[in-house]
């Protein structure tokens, strides 16, 4: 608490707004704002400008945030996002056993060094590469889709929202991965329907959304038991579209919005435990 | 019939501001997942910071990408303790202390304290920048120094000892100058409601 007697009124009676003082000088002030007609004109102003700087501050966060900014920091020349956490103090690592990690560091370095001659001796060694290569692939169509399909004001999507327990039977039964379609209210997001689309030969099931700015995003799946099914978020950027994708329950899933949007994270892990 | 409006103590993030969720920001560290996300979250708070400092869109942008380049490389230092945006805000109101002082050093010029500058004054470069909201152009035009207080107590429900930390000036400054803002704002009132007429 501040002690503001002494200072100018306009001074006192602004900490008096925030909760800065006391409680002898708050009851004092009161008493003032009560009987001062003067002091009461002034804490009004006071108050007046208060609310009319938080209205006019308000539109500062409209402003688009410079992408290239966004990437930057996303992205890091040469710097995977995803390694980059927050430290720890180094007081708690210094309290951590040494030797059970070298031991673990040990048998790693004995398994990694027998797959290594396992992988080097067995000669049909191109699934991985392949895998990867076609779950690039995927993204990247899905990328492609989304910078045509979200343009389209009058054809944005080919069932529209209001069908949406047909929307599920239909993309169900034709991608063969059940799921509801995600309420993103919550999040500023307003269903507007879906298509079925293909990529990399498969079935695709996209579901359209709209931001309370305008901005298009889209859900989109397909059968897939190949990936991890870790559940892990994978966050990347293609030019102006952001991508978080992930596997679970035997589908791959993309969230695709504006790479400038800095929730799509957030969206993400809502989609994942709602669809 | 005048009423004393029931007083809180302000605590330290009392109010909410719609569009923007910062609450990942505000986690501590043991709990933050992604440095550069949470930065990212950051974004368009610190932009709006960094122009109540700089008054200028461009020297702005380049004051926030200069801050988050330097949070990203010094992310290992952050400890923790309390709001993600308050380091990061500090820091940028260093580099922008920096950059005031380079631009002294070249042109001879710089910056008035709020507190002895009488007149409204715009840089030339704002003046010829385009805002989209009338309002923004209003609040830059504030002395230096009163926007920032008034953006971290008023808007951000930061603490006045936050707020003298974040900005390096006594509390006492603050107090002052948050008064000064808010006598301005309220002055800028019926200026807004001419110019919408």
């Amino acid at each position: 608490m501040q002690q503001t007697k002494g200072q100018a009124l306009e001074v006192r009676l602004s900490a008096y707004i925030d909760g800065e003082i006391g409680e002898a000088e708050r009851t004092e002030l009161e008493a003032l704002l009560g009987r001062d007609e003067d002091a009461k004109a002034l804490f009004e102003r006071l108050k007046a400008g208060s609310s009319f700087g938080d209205t006019a501050f308000e539109d500062f966060l409209h402003d688009p945030v410079p992408l290239a900014l966004v990437r930057q920091i996303k992205q890091g020349p040469g710097v995977n996002p995803k390694t980059e956490r927050v430290t720890t103090t180094t007081a708690t690592v210094r309290n951590v056993r040494i030797w059970p990690r070298v031991l673990a560091a040990s048998v790693a370095l004995m398994l990694l060094g027998g797959a290594a001659g396992f992988i080097v001796g067995t000669a049909n060694n191109v699934a991985e590469p392949t895998k990867i290569a076609a779950a690039r692939g995927w993204l990247d169509e899905i990328a492609d889709y989304h910078r045509i399909y979200s343009r389209q004001k009058e054809h944005l999507v080919e069932a529209p929202a209001s069908e949406g327990p047909k929307i599920e039977t239909w993309l169900a039964s034709s991608v063969g991965v059940p799921f509801k379609i995600p309420q993103l209210g919550g999040k500023g997001l307003t269903f507007e329907g879906a298509r079925l689309l293909v990529a990399n030969g498969k079935p695709v099931a996209q579901l359209v959304y709209r931001s309370t700015e305008g901005e298009i995003f889209a859900i989109c799946f397909l059968k897939d038991t190949t990936g991890p099914q870790s559940g892990e978020f994978d966050e990347s950027i293609r030019d102006d579209l952001g991508m978080v994708s992930w596997q679970r329950g035997g589908a791959s899933f993309v969230l695709v919005g504006p790479s400038a949007h800095v929730g799509m994270q957030d969206i993400a892990e809502t989609v994942a435990a709602a669809i | 019939m005048f009423h004393i409006i029931p007083l809180v103590p302000r605590t330290a993030n009392k109010r909410t501001i719609p569009h923007v969720s910062f609450g990942r920001a505000m986690r501590p560290a043991a709990e933050t997942k992604d440095f550069r996300r949470d930065l990212v979250s950051l974004l368009p708070k610190l932009r709006r910071f960094a122009m109540t400092l700089t008054r200028n869109a461009n020297d702005a942008d380049d004051l926030v990408q200069e801050a988050c380049e330097r949070a990203i490389t010094r992310s290992h230092l952050w400890n923790g303790e309390g709001r993600l945006e308050s380091w990061v805000y500090a820091m940028t109101r260093n580099l922008w202390v920096d950059e005031i002082r380079k631009r002294k050093v070249r042109t001879g010029s710089g910056t008035v304290d709020a507190l002895v500058q009488d007149e409204l004054s715009i840089e030339p470069s704002a003046e010829k920048a385009v805002y989209a909201n009338q309002l923004q152009k209003m609040i830059l035009s504030m002395p230096e120094g009163l926007a920032s207080v008034f953006l971290l107590v008023n808007v951000e429900g930061h603490s006045y000892r936050e707020t003298a930390d974040i900005l390096g000036i006594p509390i006492g400054t603050v107090m002052s100058r948050l008064s000064t803002a808010r006598l301005r704002l309220a002055a800028m009132i019926s200026e807004n409601t001419e110019r919408r007429a």
